[in-house]
This record gives C-alpha cells, sequence and structure tokens, in this order.
C-alpha cells in the first residue's frame, strides 16, 4: 500500500493575482490554478482514499498561511504516519512578515512537513527565469520564501517550471508481484541424477498500461430531453446518469415455437463446450476433465542460434526471470547460463508453466547482461495452432503462370529504385544508441486521462486536442526530413507511384482478369448458352452478374434487376422465419456492388425504397423487420454520392432512409 | 464464464479481423471435392520400408478432409465444411426440403453436407478415411463418366444453399484426371461455364492434383479453363499455382503422397483475411503507397465454455441475452440510451459518444516511417504483443509492390528497422513500432513456411516497462561459464532454431481430445502427447556429464566466493539449516541443486511418508517441498499434507 497522504494547497487570492504579466493571456491566479488543479485532478483521479487533500486562500500574509497549513496538517493527521506536504503557489507581492521564521521553519522540520513554494515570475537562474524590472517589494518577499522554504528542506522554485513540467506525462509505477517462483530446470530431477535446478523467480518487464475505462450507465428518466437540448455538450457532471444492471435469459432453437426461438430456464443449464456443432455438456464432477494436467516449473527443451532467431516471433509481453531472493548460489548458477548464452550467442527455449494446472507455453529465455544487473528475459513463442499460414507471392522476383521466373516486372523494382531507396534509407537514419522508448507516452492513455481531470474541472469545456508529448512521434523529425529532401525527391521519381483515382477502384477494373488461367473466353462462350436470358433462381448470382456484362443496352440492365428483385421477393415470402435471409443479403449485396460499377446507382435506390415499403407494410410474409435491420446492418442502405458520383443521393439522405421510421417515403 | 463474453469482446475488438467495406459474413465454408475412380482408389505401396503401409489417393484426400475438419473445429469454430464425393456408382443430394437421395446430380455424393461438423459427421468421416468395411460400401467407382459440369454445379448449389453470403467460398478439387473429359466439346465447355458460375458467386476453385505413377498431371489439358487467375473473394491473392509450382502435384507413393497433400492442405486451411486493408505506408512527407496487414500469429485459445439445455433429446447450446436495466427504475436501456462516463473521485465525467470518437482519434489509419535505425538497436525485451504483418497492396497506389520491394530488399540487406507511427484502423490507439523486414520460408515439401513481408512490432511506451526488481548479483566466473558452456553446446535444438510447427499446443490439444472423445462418446483416450515436455532422455545423456562437471564448479566458485558461512548469514534466518545443510553437502547423490538444500527436504519428507508423520512436518517444509515439486502450495496445513500424500502415493 501506498503511503498515507495529506497535502495541503495554499493559493494566493490576492487583488495582484487578478493581473496578467509579461504579456501572459492569463491571470496570475488561473496561471496558478493550472497548476494547483492538475495536482490536485491527479490525487483525485488515483481513487486513493488515503491520499487527503486541504486548500487554504490567502489574501496577504503567506508567512502566516504557512502557519494555518500546518495547524490544518497537524490536526488532521494527529500523530499518525502520513507523508505531509505544503504547496504555496503565490505572486509574492502581498505583505509579508519574517518574525518567527525559526519557529516555523523549526516546526515544518519536526512535523516532518515538506514545504513547496512556487512564484509567479520567480527569479530562477537554472530554469532560465529572470523578471526584469522587478520591483524591490517583491524581490524581498522571494527572498522571504526561499530562505523559508530551504531552510526547512523544502523546495522552492518558479511556477513557470513546474507548469511545464505539467506537459510531461506521469507515469504510474507499478510494482510488479513475482508471476512465478520455482524452479528453471534442465533435465527431470525425480529420474535423472544429472538434472540442474535453478531457484527463480519471474516478474513483468513490459505490461501494457491501459487507459482507465468507462462505464456505462443511462441517461436517467426524464432526463433525456434535457440532454438532446444541451447536444453538443456533454451531460454534466453525473448528475443525469444512472448506473446499469444487466439481467440474462437463455434462449434455444425451437421450431416449433413461434419465432423459432424458445426461452429455458437457468437451472436447466449446465456447463459446457461445443465441438463442432455439438454440443457437449461437462458434469459438474468432471468440470475440469478438458484441463490438462500440468506441474508449475521452467524446464529448459533446447537451446537456438541468436541469429536463426527472427524477432517477430515475440508472442507477447516480456518478463525478467531472476535468481530466487536472498540464494546466492542461485544467483551465481543463474550467472553462469547468462553468461554461457551471451557468449555463444544463444537462447534457451523452455516449458514454462507457471502454476499447477495451468496451460504450458514456451517460452524463449535470452540474456541480459548490465553492468550491475543480469538476468534472462522471457517471452512467449508460438505454438504450432498460433501460426496462420496465408501464402504470398515473393518480392524480389515474379513467377509467371506457366512458372517462368522472371526479374523485371512493374511490380519490381528496378536497380535506379533500390540505389533511390538505400540513399533515402541512408539519410533518415535517426541518431542515438537506443530507440526512444523512455520518451514516448501511451497517447491513449495520457489523453483521456487529461481528459477526464480536464473535464472534471470545467465541465463546460470541450476537449482538448493531444499535447505535442503524446504526438512527438507522429511525424519524423522535421531537420531529419530537411536532410533527406533530395534523397527522397530521387526516390519518389524512380518509384514513379500513381494514386488510383477513387473511382476506378473496384472490381471491373479486373475484367481481364476475370478469365481462366488458360485466357480463354468465357464470355463468348456464355453468349452461346441459349437457356441463359433468364434469370433462375437457383443460380441467380451468377446469371444476374453475367447478364449485366452481356448487356448493350440500359433495357437489359433494367432487365436483369427487375429478375433479380423478383427472385429476392420470393425468397422472402418463401423465408421460414429468417431461414433466407442471408441469400437476401447477399442478392441485395451483389446487386448493390453491380450497380455502382455500372453507374446506375438509381436503379438500386429505388428497388430499395420499393422494398423497404413492402418490408414495413408487411406484404412479404408478415413481419419481416428483423430483415430490413439485418440490411441496415449490412450497409446496404441507398447508393449514395460518396459510393457513387452519379448518385442523387446525399450522405444523410441514405442515413435517413436506413432508420426505421415508416413515414418517410 | 459465458456472462463475461460482453466485456471481452470490447477488449478484442482492435484483434478481430473485419472487412469493414464488406457486406459479407467473415466465414469460410471449404467443400472438398473428391475424385473417386478406380486409379483415384489403386492403393500404393510406401516406398519407404521402414514405414510400410499402402494408400490409395482417395484415402489419402479423406484423411486430409478428417484431419482439417479436425482441426478447422478448434481454429475456426464457425466455419463450414463438407464433403461431396464424385464418380461414385451411387449418387446422394438433398432435395428442396433439405432430405438427401435425389439424383439430380449423378454420380455426385454428398457425404459430408456444408456446415460446421458435428460430432456424428467428424466419426463418419474418420470411418470413411479409416475402416476399409465402410469406405468399401461407398466408394464404388461408376462405370458411367461423371459430367464435371455436373460435379460443378452441384457445388454451385450446395454453397448457394448452405454458406449464403459468406465472404469465402472455396471449393477443394482432389483428383488424378487432368482431362476427364478429352475431346468432348461439348462437355468441356458446360464444365468451364459452371467454373464461371462458381467465379461469379465467389467461389475460388482450388485444386489438388496429384500425378499417376506412369504420368505427370497437366493443369493445361483442362483445368487451367476451370481456375481463375484471381480468386473472386481476395483479389491480390497469387494465382493458385504461383507459389508452390514445384509441388503442384502431389505424387509418388502412399505416404509421401498423403504428407505432400496434406502440407499442401494446410498451407490453405485457412483463407487470407485480412486485420486492415489498403493503409498507406508513408515512406516519407508526400510518399505514400498502400498496404494490406495480416495477423499471422495469433495466440490460438480454446473457446470459452457455455451454457447447455439439457431439457430435450439431446443437449443444445443456449443462447444468452443479455438486457441492459436503469438501475433506479429497472426499466430497460437501449443501446442509443447508453452513456459512457469515468469514474473520479467518486463521481463520475461524462462524455458525449462524439467526444469518446474524437478523444480516439490521432488521425487517419496509417503506418509513417520517422526514421531508421540499425536493428540491433531493437531491443529482446521491448515487446509488448504479437506482430502485425504487411504485404503490399496495388489498390490505392500504382507501384506499391515494387517500392515496399525495394524497400523491403534494403532493410534485409543492411539489417535495419524503421521506426513507425502506427495506427492500424479508424480510432485505433496509436503506437509506435519497429517495421522489420521478413525473409520468405519455404518447408521441405517446397511450400511457403513464411511470406516475405515486413513485420509491424508494437513497442512499449515509458508506461508499459516496469522496473527491474531487486535482484543479487553475483557474476559467474569464467570456469564456471565454459562449464555451462559445454552443457549448451549439446542440447541445440534441430538446426539450431525453434520451429513453431514442432510443437502443437498440449493443453488446446488436450482439450478438444476429450470433447471430441465425450462428443462420441469414446473411451477417455488415455495418456496426452504433449511435445513441449523435454527428452529427459536425450538430456541425461548427452549432457549429464557435463551438468555435474558445472556442479562441481558452481560449488567451488561458491565456496570461493562466499565461503562456508557467507551463505547463511546472506540469507532469511528460517532458511538457515537447508543452506547450511546444502553447502556442507557433500552429496551421496549427485543430483545437482542449487536450491539451496531442498534436497534435504526431500528426504526429510519423504522418511516422513514412509513413516506416516506428514502432518507433524511444518507448513514452511511443506511449501517449499511442494513447490519444488510444482505443485500448488496455496491453502492451509491440512491440504498441504494431502497434497504431499497424494504426490507420494502417484509415484
Amino acid at each position: 500500500m501506498a503511503e498515507k497522504e495529506a497535502t495541503v494547497y495554499i493559493v494566493d487570492v490576492g487583488k495582484s493575482m487578478g493581473e496578467r504579466r509579461h504579456g501572459r493571456s492569463v491571470t496570475d491566479l488561473e496561471w496558478a490554478m493550472k497548476y494547483v488543479w492538475d495536482r490536485i485532478t491527479a490525487t483525485v483521479a488515483t481513487g486513493r482514499k488515503t491520499a487527503t487533500i486541504g486548500v487554504v486562500a490567502l489574501r496577504s500574509d503567506a508567512v502566516s498561511s504557512v502557519v494555518v497549513a500546518i495547524q490544518m496538517i497537524n490536526t488532521y493527521t494527529k500523530k499518525l504516519k502520513y507523508k505531509r506536504r505544503i504547496v504555496l503557489v503565490t505572486n509574492g507581492t502581498g505583505q509579508m512578515n519574517n518574525e518567527g521564521l525559526d519557529e516555523i521553519q523549526k516546526k515544518i522540520q519536526d512535523d516532518g512537513i515538506e514545504l513547496v513554494v512556487l512564484g509567479a515570475d520567480f527569479d530562477d537562474p537554472e530554469f532560465g527565469v529572470k523578471e526584469e524590472d522587478k520591483d524591490s517589494h517583491k524581490a524581498e518577499n522571494e527572498t522571504l520564501l526561499q530562505v523559508l522554504a530551504e531552510g526547512c528542506g523544502g523546495v522552492f522554485g518558479t511556477l513557470e517550471q513546474a507548469i511545464s513540467e505539467l506537459e510531461i506525462p506521469r507515469i504510474k509505477i507499478t510494482k510488479s508481484m513475482p508471476s512465478f517462483k520455482g524452479f528453471l530446470s534442465l533435465g527431470d530431477a525425480s529420474k535423472y541424477e544429472t538434472a540442474l535446478r535453478i531457484p527463480v523467480e519471474r516478474y513483468f518487464r513490459t505490461y501494457v498500461a491501459k487507459p482507465p475505462s468507462a462505464s456505462s450507465f443511462a441517461m436517467r428518466s426524464g432526463g433525456q430531453e434535457e440532454t438532446e437540448a444541451g447536444a453538443g455538450q456533454s451531460p454534466s457532471g453525473g448528475e443525469a446518469l444512472t448506473t446499469i444492471r444487466t439481467s440474462r435469459t437463455y434462449q434455444i432453437n425451437d421450431e416449433s415455437a413461434p419465432g423459432g426461438k424458445v426461452d429455458v430456464e437457468r437451472d436447466d443449464l449446465a456447463k459446457g463446450y461445443e465441438y463442432g456443432r455439438t454440443a457437449v455438456h461437462i458434469s459438474q464432477t468432471d468440470e475440469n476433465i478438458t484441463t490438462l494436467e500440468t506441474f508449475a516449473g521452467m524446464e529448459i527443451i533446447g537451446f537456438v542460434q541468436m541469429n536463426k532467431y527472427d524477432r517477430y516471433l515475440h508472442m507477447t509481453n516480456t518478463n525478467v526471470v531472476i535468481p530466487q531472493k536472498a540464494n546466492d548460489k542461485a544467483s551465481l548458477a543463474l550467472s553462469s547460463l547468462i553468461h554461457a548464452l551471451w557468449e555463444q550467442e544463444t537462447y534457451a527455449v523452455a516449458r514454462l508453466v507457471a502454476k499447477e494446472a495451468k496451460p504450458p507455453i514456451i517460452v524463449l529465455l535470452a540474456p541480459s547482461i548490465e553492468p550491475d544487473y543480469e538476468c534472462l528475459i522471457e517471452l512467449a513463442l508460438p505454438f504450432a495452432e498460433d501460426v496462420r499460414s496465408y501464402r504470398f507471392p515473393p518480392l524480389d522476383k515474379v513467377v509467371t503462370v506457366s512458372g517462368k521466373i522472371v526479374t523485371e516486372h512493374r511490380n519490381l523494382p528496378t536497380e535506379d529504385l533500390q540505389q533511390a531507396m538505400s540513399d533515402y534509407v541512408d539519410s533518415m537514419e535517426l541518431d542515438g544508441e537506443e530507440l526512444p522508448i523512455d520518451d514516448s507516452y501511451s497517447p491513449l492513455l495520457h489523453r483521456i486521462d487529461t481528459a477526464v481531470r480536464y473535464r472534471a474541472v470545467y465541465p463546460k469545456e470541450p476537449i482538448l486536442e493531444p499535447s505535442e508529448q503524446l504526438t512527438k512521434f507522429a511525424h519524423p523529425d522535421n531537420e531529419l526530413v530537411r536532410g533527406a529532401k533530395d534523397s527522397l525527391e530521387k526516390l519518389i521519381s524512380a518509384a514513379n507511384v500513381k494514386k488510383v483515382p477513387p473511382k476506378s477502384k473496384g472490381r471491373k477494373r479486373l475484367r481481364e482478369t476475370e478469365k481462366p488461367l488458360s485466357g480463354l473466353d468465357v464470355d463468348a462462350l456464355l453468349k452461346q448458352e441459349p437457356k441463359r436470358t433468364k434469370i433462375s433462381a437457383e443460380n441467380a448470382i451468377p446469371e444476374f452478374k453475367q447478364m449485366l456484362s452481356r448487356a448493350d443496352s440500359i433495357e437489359i440492365i433494367h432487365d436483369a434487376v427487375k429478375q433479380m428483385t423478383s427472385i429476392i421477393e420470393t425468397q422472402i415470402k418463401h423465408s421460414l422465419g429468417d431461414a433466407n435471409y442471408d441469400r437476401v443479403v447477399e442478392g441485395l449485396g451483389t446487386m448493390r456492388e453491380e450497380l455502382v460499377d455500372y453507374e446506375e446507382p438509381t436503379l438500386y435506390n429505388d428497388y430499395l425504397g420499393a422494398l423497404k415499403r413492402k418490408i414495413l407494410g408487411e406484404e412479404l410474409g408478415g413481419d419481416r423487420n428483423e430483415l430490413w435491420w439485418l440490411i441496415r446492418k449490412s450497409k446496404l442502405g441507398l447508393i449514395d454520392q460518396a459510393t457513387s458520383e452519379v448518385s442523387k443521393v446525399t450522405e444523410n439522405e441514405a442515413k435517413e432512409v436506413s432508420s426505421n421510421e415508416r413515414d418517410e417515403f | 464464464m459465458a456472462d463475461d463474453s460482453y466485456a471481452r469482446d470490447e477488449e478484442n475488438f482492435e484483434e478481430e479481423e473485419v472487412d469493414e467495406t464488406s457486406f459479407r459474413a467473415v466465414k469460410d465454408a471449404v467443400l472438398f471435392a473428391i475424385d473417386v475412380s478406380s486409379s483415384m482408389l489403386e492403393p500404393r505401396l510406401s516406398g519407404d520400408t521402414k514405414k510400410p503401409g499402402q494408400e490409395s489417393p482417395t484415402s489419402a484426400a479423406l484423411k486430409c478432409a478428417y484431419h482439417l475438419m479436425q482441426q478447422r473445429i478448434i481454429s475456426n469454430p464457425r466455419d463450414m465444411i463438407g464433403v461431396l464425393l464424385y464418380g461414385t456408382e451411387s449418387s446422394q443430394f438433398y432435395d428442396e426440403d433439405g432430405d438427401r437421395g435425389d439424383v439430380s446430380y449423378p454420380h455426385c455424393h454428398l457425404f459430408t453436407d456444408l456446415d460446421i461438423p458435428s460430432a456424428q459427421e467428424v466419426k463418419e468421416l474418420r470411418a470413411l478415411a479409416e475402416d476399409e468395411e465402410e469406405a468399401r460400401k461407398i466408394l464404388k467407382p461408376s462405370k458411367e463418366r461423371v459430367s464435371m459440369a455436373n460435379v460443378l454445379f452441384c457445388a454451385n448449389q450446395i454453397f448457394t444453399s448452405k454458406a449464403p453470403n459468406f465472404l469465402s467460398r472455396r471449393l477443394f478439387i482432389v483428383t488424378d484426371d487432368d482431362n476427364p473429359h478429352g475431346e468432348n466439346k461439348s462437355l468441356r465447355s458446360a464444365a468451364t461455364v459452371r467454373a464461371r458460375d462458381l467465379y461469379d458467386l465467389g467461389v475460388n476453385i482450388e485444386l489438388f492434383p496429384i500425378s499417376r505413377p506412369d504420368h505427370e498431371f497437366d493443369t493445361s489439358k483442362f483445368y487451367d479453363d476451370i481456375i481463375y487467375k484471381t480468386s473472386p473473394s481476395d483479389g491480390e491473392a497469387p494465382a493458385y499455382l504461383q507459389p508452390d509450382t514445384n509441388t503442384a502435384t502431389a505424387k509418388g507413393d502412399g505416404i509421401s503422397l498423403l504428407n505432400s497433400l496434406l502440407s499442401s492442405i494446410n498451407s490453405r486451411s485457412v483463407p487470407r483475411r485480412s486485420l486492415f486493408s489498403n493503409v498507406s505506408l508513408e515512406i516519407g512527407p508526400n510518399f505514400k503507397i498502400s498496404v494490406n496487414g495480416y495477423l499471422l500469429l495469433k495466440r490460438q485459445e480454446p473457446a470459452r465454455s457455455c451454457y447447455v439445455w439439457l431439457g430435450g433429446e439431446t443437449p443444445q447450446i443456449v443462447k444468452g441475452i443479455t438486457t441492459l436495466m436503469a438501475d433506479d427504475t429497472a426499466q430497460t436501456v437501449e443501446k442509443t440510451e447508453l452513456r459512457k462516463a469515468y469514474k473520479f473521485g467518486g463521481e463520475q465525467v461524462a462524455f458525449t459518444p462524439e467526444e469518446l470518437q474524437a478523444l480516439r482519434h490521432f488521425g487517419d489509419p496509417v503506418i509513417r516511417i520517422i526514421g531508421f535505425k540499425p536493428l540491433s538497436t531493437l531491443p529482446i525485451w521491448a515487446n509488448v504483443k504479437h506482430p502485425s504483418f504487411i504485404y503490399p497492396s496495388e489498390e490505392d497506389y500504382v507501384g506499391s509492390t515494387r517500392v515496399f520491394s525495394a524497400l523491403q530488399q534494403k532493410l534485409l540487406k543492411d539489417k535495419k528497422m524503421a521506426l513507425v507511427w502506427f495506427i492500424p484502423r479508424k480510432n485505433a490507439a496509436p503506437v509506435v513500432a519497429a517495421m522489420v523486414a521478413g525473409e520468405e520460408k519455404i518447408d521441405e515439401n517446397g511450400v511457403q513456411k513464411v511470406p516475405p513481408g515486413m513485420w509491424i512490432i508494437p513497442l512499449p511506451f515509458a508506461d508499459d516497462v516496469r522496473q527491474n526488481p531487486e535482484s543479487t548479483l553475483a557474476v559467474s566466473p569464467d570456469p564456471l561459464t565454459d562449464a555451462m558452456r559445454e552443457i549448451i553446446g549439446q542440447l541445440q535444438l534441430p538446426k539450431g532454431a525453434y520451429e513453431p510447427q514442432k510443437y502443437p499446443n498440449p493443453a488446446l490439444q488436450w482439450h478438444y481430445r476429450i470433447l471430441q472423445a465425450l462428443a462420441l462418446d469414446e473411451d477417455h483416450p488415455g495418456e496426452p502427447e504433449d511435445k513441449t515436455k523435454p527428452k529427459y532422455r536425450q538430456i541425461d545423456k548427452r549432457a549429464g556429464d557435463y551438468v555435474l562437471a558445472w556442479s562441481d564448479q558452481l560449488d567451488a566458485a561458491f565456496d570461493k566466493m562466499f565461503g562456508g558461512t557467507a551463505a547463511t548469514t546472506s540469507t532469511l534466518v528460517k532458511r538457515g539449516p537447508k543452506d547450511s545443510a546444502d553447502s556442507a553437502g557433500g552429496p551421496p547423490a549427485k543430483r545437482v541443486k542449487t536450491e539451496g538444500g531442498t534436497g534435504g527436504v526431500d528426504e526429510e519428507v519423504k522418511r516422513c511418508y514412509e513413516k506416516g508423520t506428514v502432518s507433524k512436518l511444518t507448513v514452511a517444509v511443506l511449501k517449499d517441498f511442494l513447490t519444488a515439486q510444482g505443485r500448488s502450495a496455496a491453502g492451509r496445513k491440512p491440504d498441504l499434507v494431502d497434497r504431499v500424500e497424494q504426490f507420494f502415493e502417484n509415484k
């Protein structure tokens, strides 16, 4: 547990704090509050009940306000163990009394309080702040406060520095617990006298810090109107929200029931698994029957050479494996493994069961040697089932359909391009030995964290853009880009890359490849097929496409659409429950896709309108609302102008038609 | 259990392979069409004298189908598979009402209907593949030649009715007949038309040709008219022959035929699905190409348990429906009424859905190169998850492939990597990642094992790096390190490399093995096969003596560095006795220990067990003992005693 904390913020609210100075857009008070709010919200965000805060407003004498703060802390914390702190933020222009300074300092020290004094435009040669034309009264106050703070081991600084440090995201330090304590072994110690065992512990080396997660709330009944009115603004600080409960019901398929489904009782249910589409029920006594029996341990399987390991095989976050605490012999033994692996440029591969009955994983163990720290880095490797074999053509040669290897091809770089790429890559080399991990911060985590705190303080303000720190690596460094400008230009010209205009994307562009490998003209064969003037219901999609591709007049396209729509409507009418819905969606989707390609969006849009009327009017075999919902979900709404330039439907109109309202036509 | 699925789905959202542009369901249906002719049924003897046996091409194909079926139950539980035998004497299909027994497709026998397989179907297919009796009944070649047009249209109808709106539908044809219709023009042209129908329906035909002992399979005779240059569902997928021309035809004798067919089918067991498509790879300001992203490495987990309803004749999977209710009024809450809010010091801080989306927005999806670095600067520990694989696409920028190729080759040659800003999809959290070039790798059957391309490895942010825990350092002296080097030298894995293919996930396999046994009402399968277990006997044989030598070095180094007493003083007091026991122990048993004398504990516990006085041991000793055996050390003393006794009983 973290230590209990008691912090009192003393904020100078004197009249002079209301002024804007040195060209700043905010008053001194607003400036100071930026810091104070940040600290307070940071504390609230931790959700810790043991981190307590008090605030003192000060109008004149800063020194006596410190005395008040000391009293507050002492009253609250009594003599208990607390981390005590007083933070004073002022511009140092008020009256200050230096009487009894020694006593105050002594009291602060005796009570174990840390005093932090931050001043607007206080001089700080180290940070580089020096206020020109500082009036002598303020200078005196600054000296006084500096003596006060530093005299009791506290901190004295300028506000500008404190505020600039707010920009650097704060990292939450998490103490790791061991995820495995046991033996790193080689061989089976229960059977062989030659088995080797080293007691080790395993901790996270990396672990992704997740952004805070939001919970779901419902808008409080009756509050809806209010919120709608304030659209754009957020529902203010939680008053309109109510928490949510979930309740679960259970259904099974039953063809005899209306709707094909029937509710079942929770008590009639047992735990089970699916094996294919067969339900396998597991009785309670057999609960762990499918669990592989395993015992904890980290057992070395063998060793692999570093240069034969592909870095992309890393499957997970990484861990460190260190010797058992306070076991020198284990340290020494593990050290010999670490050094031997290092010298031989080898990794170990091991089977890890972190706890009894947990599934085994295969891990890589890599040596890590720093001057004062040695450990094994451990991470999970893929199993056979984790590797998906998707095949891709080679990138350095082209193999033709006939099996010939070609080395000059539009998909292969010319020598010029290769050289230009090589030069560009070399000119964009980053400085430094190490990757910039230490100053890269999780953009989403810190942005949400900041936004929540900001919203808590300023509920009416819109959300902010992410800070520069968070997007530092979103773009290459300007200077680097400037240096590489020439080589980039050469690369661009050697590459001769052409952007595909949005319109010509899509399938029709590939017409010429819609031929079998032999190049046979199947379209010609199709034309000879006498039967194919009418689209048959059982082979509708291919025949619809083929009819369109043969169409030499708009009438034929109209006819094809008409035939297709009548097939679709028959399918809807005859659908038992939702049995034909997927076919309907496929038919509609195909029609939509093709009519976009043939630039006839109106045909589709008109039909969709008619279909919607029929569905909602229950003309196609009763209640088909679920189908309309499926059509919407499948994004088969009107073809808008963004999809097809010749469409007359705007994006907004398309959205409206997709809605469920009946009266829109 | 089933109840937390909602939360988990949300978590996995970024990992899902979705097609945002298509109305089609991201599912795959594979229909095997297996030729049953007398030459396909002719057993071929194994040429390998060590592994005698025989295998006919048809039975090899059925075994592959069975294997794939089992595998897909694990890896793709929502996908469909079916088996159509053609050229059989019998005909079997379903009529409009779904009943089987129609003869509209003569000599086509739909053995396993296209569906998510049931346990019964798995059993039947296995019987057909392995049980000769069973097989003889069905696998009778017809005397009349089957029309390929009919076979293809039969497949068409199966896909149309059973797998409507699937993103991926594939017909796997296994045959040794490269010219089924000879010179018969009308049959040929009918087949090409039916093949075109399949193409227009979005069905991809994949051919698994088998050469006859006296005749090489020649695709130009017939199949080049049937198979298309591009896959209808994945326009950029390579045409079927290209990547493995040299092994297109499975040939040879029994076992090798089976193996090459297996390898070939395995490589196509899953359709290519992209994780993200046409994302810009921004090589420099104003210089972009387009790439697609794929998940080639992803931990395969067993499917979650679910609820089963036992009230009927057969157990049924239950669908759970969650209803959200407002806490104060108990009224049902629609999704549109939901608001997200963050807890903040006992209050809620709320945002509109638009604001929440804006907070996640850091720009359009992109892979933007911000510079290059030597590959050696990528630390082994700097990892948080599996990588994504990228391959160029010509869809948005013509010329992407050649530029990508130039970059990939340069990075390979100079052992460099790119540092990138990576937003894989709309409103995904940006990461800084290392982009590393990967070489193509081919397996012993000539099938591509690892594709050429680039890998995007997300790096940890400063927030994700944990501080190293405290640890005492005792640097190994050279002689001790040398002794360990000897051991390592003896135990290299084959070719000094890790081959994922050799290590099936034992827990996953066991889970499904048991489920299969339960579903098919079979006997318990006995011992699980676990290839991840080290080869203990070999380790002892090859490295045993070196381990003993290392142990002597360790004792010597330890005495020299810490002396006899140092260990005790540097250890927690309660561990004292064990440590001293170890340091003093010139062990009669040579078992090598560094655990600080658990050996002594071992003996002690064993003695107590034999005398029946385990319960007299202290909790600390029991815990140490159990931990050393990899057993759980949780619980109260009686539990620990039980567990210790059980340990010896089972020995």
